[in-house]
């Protein structure tokens, strides 16, 4: 599957709770510039893939690697590679959606840091509301701002969970352009998605997450969605 | 990753932690005027003078009734079979005190981060320890030093002998000591596994409880700054290699004790102290799976199976009883009132000990109509196991009264019968509505009475406390008589039927 060098391997990866699976064992290998799409029905373990992914959350049995190094997010290099962003509703309540963006763009040494926030401000159309604090805003923006802080860093390996929620079609497909754009730069993506179109915009393959982890291609894996 | 790249991130981490802090600074000061600010001020320095003022009249008078009794004046226990030494109260309060701090401390943190910093914070590439160590430092001088002024009462009314200055050693003492056990806690979050701190933890708790009442000393709080002092070190060395899902794991809890304790809402206090216990998933699961025989009985059967796997051992409520029976076998022998408020401290914070199943349902209400039985059915089978297992506490607690001489073999029956009412006061405490702060106080001729808030506040305890009076009494006049024993059956019926009866949402 890998035609560049491999940056996430996931070998017989059981994920769920508690020593209960959500769903079947997974084995994939992504290499840079692909985007792996993963879909599947309401409840199939798709979150839970994710999070276990990006090292949030540890394997029932197996393991990941990201770089050919166990993922754990405890490690700086790590940290420094991967983006995951998940529909996580938390800001620091006294702070500006540019202050949040800033507060990504110093702690990843980005050069002229207020220059990307503004960039990336203009891209998610949140340059109106930049000044004001997170509880103004409406889910919609608050995601937005998440979507930025997260591509808005340099990471090798981006992990997004169902990044159109909550986003109007506008939005869906120029964050379908950024992702690709990002995956034609050498990054890799994972994908959580229902969005049939955003599939087809970006993915090269597919994970469909169910009893058993089949891989597809992005027409068959959109169809299963579009029939979902 | 290696221990010199984490280093060399240090800087912009501090850069962040102080960036975040200033723009939260600046966002708060444009939200609050002068005027509002002084008001805050002057409410809290009122408030804290009051009780401050109320603590130590209430010590004084305390002192001066421990002084005024002579070694003569007996107890609930006219004449005890074993007597603990004088000290001996002292040096398990104080023991029991560190070893909770030890627990909550694990609990708590108390290294952690809310749930914005776990998000912003822990996810870029740096160095974590400037986002930790700030808040963990704070939080230990303040629980030191809360500690050692906490303290001041109990060596006070524990060694009525001892100077002034002996009494200010033995706080400092055991502030340092604090802060120390603190530490350990830290260093358990990166180790949890870790014998060696296990050990060192346990040592410290039990030299340290008997040196602070044994030994009260310069060289004694000298001995605990030092301690505490190489254990901050120790920590903060390690402060930035803390797994990251244990730091979010600790401020989500600490968060939510925080909020509980400022809406004075001890159902949520529990409900968060106790969200990591340990849970017996499979007990009882054979008995679970037998046939049953009408709704009543399935349901009667999920809460004793519920209550069986979130109450995997009755620790807590042994040393509950432990420390009733010891308050009582004191050498001299504490004032009597002292001795029945131990017996009815204990007794509800054993009930309320057993109400974790009553906690959690109150929180899905529909779990009640999953039956089709009647709602009191409902609350009176959620009931039964708190009531069944607080008859054994009472009687154990009677039962061992008894053998020390306290009254006759019937206490153990009263007692006994009692249970029933309080356990079924744990699960009314348990469907306690949330306080309304808003709502205006009474007015009555004492002044305004906020009679919402407290009765809000008391559901559960009132008939909890209202179950033990009767043994209570009995304790008092040291002879059971038949009609206090009628009394008490009475009571504890009528208790269970009512908290059966009434609908907390009616």
């Amino acid at each position: 599957m890998s035609s560049r060098g491999t940056v996430l391997e996931a070998e017989r990866l059981v994920v769920g709770y508690a020593g209960a699976p959500v769903c079947g064992e997974m084995s994939v290998a992504v290499g840079a510039g692909e985007v792996l799409g993963v879909v599947g029905f309401n409840g199939a373990g798709k979150s839970t893939a994710a999070r276990t992914l990006a090292g949030r959350q540890l394997p029932i049995s197996g393991e990941v690697k990201v770089h050919g190094l166990l993922a754990n997010p405890d490690a700086v290099a790590f940290r420094r590679e991967v983006s995951a962003v998940f529909d996580e509703d938390l800001f620091f309540p006294s702070l500006t959606v540019r202050e949040h963006l800033l507060l990504v763009a110093r702690g990843h040494s980005l050069p002229d840091p207020e220059e990307q926030v503004e960039e990336e401000l203009s891209f998610f159309g949140l340059q109106e509301r930049a000044d004001v604090v997170p509880e103004s805003l409406s889910s919609g923006q608050r995601r937005r701002t998440l979507l930025a802080a997260g591509l808005m860093r340099p990471a090798s390996l981006l992990i997004l969970d169902e990044p159109e929620q909550r986003l109007d079609p506008v939005m869906r497909e120029a964050l379908g352009r950024r992702v690709r754009s990002l995956a034609d730069g050498g990054a890799t993506v994972v994908l959580v998605t229902h969005d049939p179109q955003l599939l087809l915009d970006t993915a090269t393959s597919c994970l469909v997450i169910d009893d058993e982890v089949t891989l597809a291609t992005p027409e068959v894996a959109a169809a299963i969605i579009a029939g979902a | 990753m290696s221990k010199a790249t984490e280093t060399g991130t240090a800087g912009r981490a501090g850069e962040i932690v102080r960036f975040t802090r200033r723009s939260a600074r600046r966002y708060n000061r444009s939200r609050t005027s002068l005027p509002e600010l002084f008001v805050d001020v002057y409410v809290s320095v009122l408030a804290l003078g009051c009780a401050v003022a109320l603590a130590v009249s209430f010590v004084l008078a305390l002192r001066g009734e421990f002084a005024q009794r002579s070694a003569t004046d007996g107890g609930l226990i006219a004449d005890p079979v074993l007597v603990l030494p004088s000290q001996a109260l002292e040096v398990l309060l104080t023991f029991a005190a560190l070893a909770a701090v030890v627990v909550l401390g694990r609990r708590l943190g108390p290294l952690a981060v809310g749930g914005p910093e776990s998000t912003w914070w822990l996810s870029l590439p740096v160095d974590r320890r400037p986002m930790v160590w700030g808040p963990f430092l704070r939080r230990a001088v303040l629980a030191g030093a809360g500690a050692a002024l906490a303290y001041v009462p109990v060596s006070v009314l524990g060694a009525l002998d001892r100077t002034v200055l002996s009494h200010a050693y033995a706080a400092a003492t055991f502030g340092a000591l604090v802060v120390a056990v603190v530490g350990i806690a830290a260093l358990l979050q990166g180790r949890p596994q870790s014998v060696g701190l296990k050990v060192a933890a346990a040592s410290l708790v039990v030299a340290g409880a008997l040196v602070t009442v044994l030994v009260p000393s310069a060289w004694s709080f000298g001995a605990g700054l030092v301690i505490a002092s190489a254990l901050l070190v120790l920590v903060s060395s390690r402060a930035g290699f803390v797994p990251g899902g244990e730091l979010t794991r600790a401020g989500a809890v600490s968060g939510h004790v925080g909020s509980s304790l400022y809406l004075m809402d001890s159902n949520e206090l529990f409900r968060a102290v106790r969200a990591e216990s340990r849970t017996a998933y499979r007990r009882g699961a054979r008995f679970f799976a037998l046939p049953t025989r009408g709704p009543f009985a399935a349901l009667l059967r999920a809460d004793v199976v519920a209550f069986l796997r979130l109450h995997p051992t009755p620790t807590t409520a042994v040393l509950w009883l432990v420390a009733c029976v010891a308050v009582m076998l004191v050498d001299g022998g504490l004032p009597v009132f002292v001795q029945l408020g131990a017996v009815v401290l204990a007794g509800c914070a054993a009930a309320s000990g057993f109400g974790t199943v009553a906690r959690r349902a109150a929180l899905v209400p529909e779990l009640d109509g999953l039956v089709p039985v009647n709602p009191a059915l409902v609350r009176a089978s959620r009931a039964v196991m708190p009531a069944a297992t607080m008859v054994l506490w009472m009687a154990l607690l009677g039962g061992v009264l008894v053998v020390l001489g306290a009254a006759g073999p019937m206490l153990i029956v009263v007692s006994a019968l009692a249970g029933i009412g309080m356990g079924a006061g744990t699960v009314r405490g348990a469907s306690r509505p949330a306080t309304d702060w808003s709502a205006p106080p009474v007015e009555t001729p004492f002044g305004p009475v906020p009679r919402a808030q407290l009765a809000a506040l008391l559901r559960g305890v009132d008939v909890t406390v209202l179950s033990l009076m009767p043994v209570v009494l009995t304790l008092y006049l040291g002879v059971v008589a038949l009609p206090v024993l009628v009394v008490q059956a009475v009571i504890s019926g009528v208790v269970f039927l009512v908290v059966a009866m009434t609908n907390p949402h009616g």
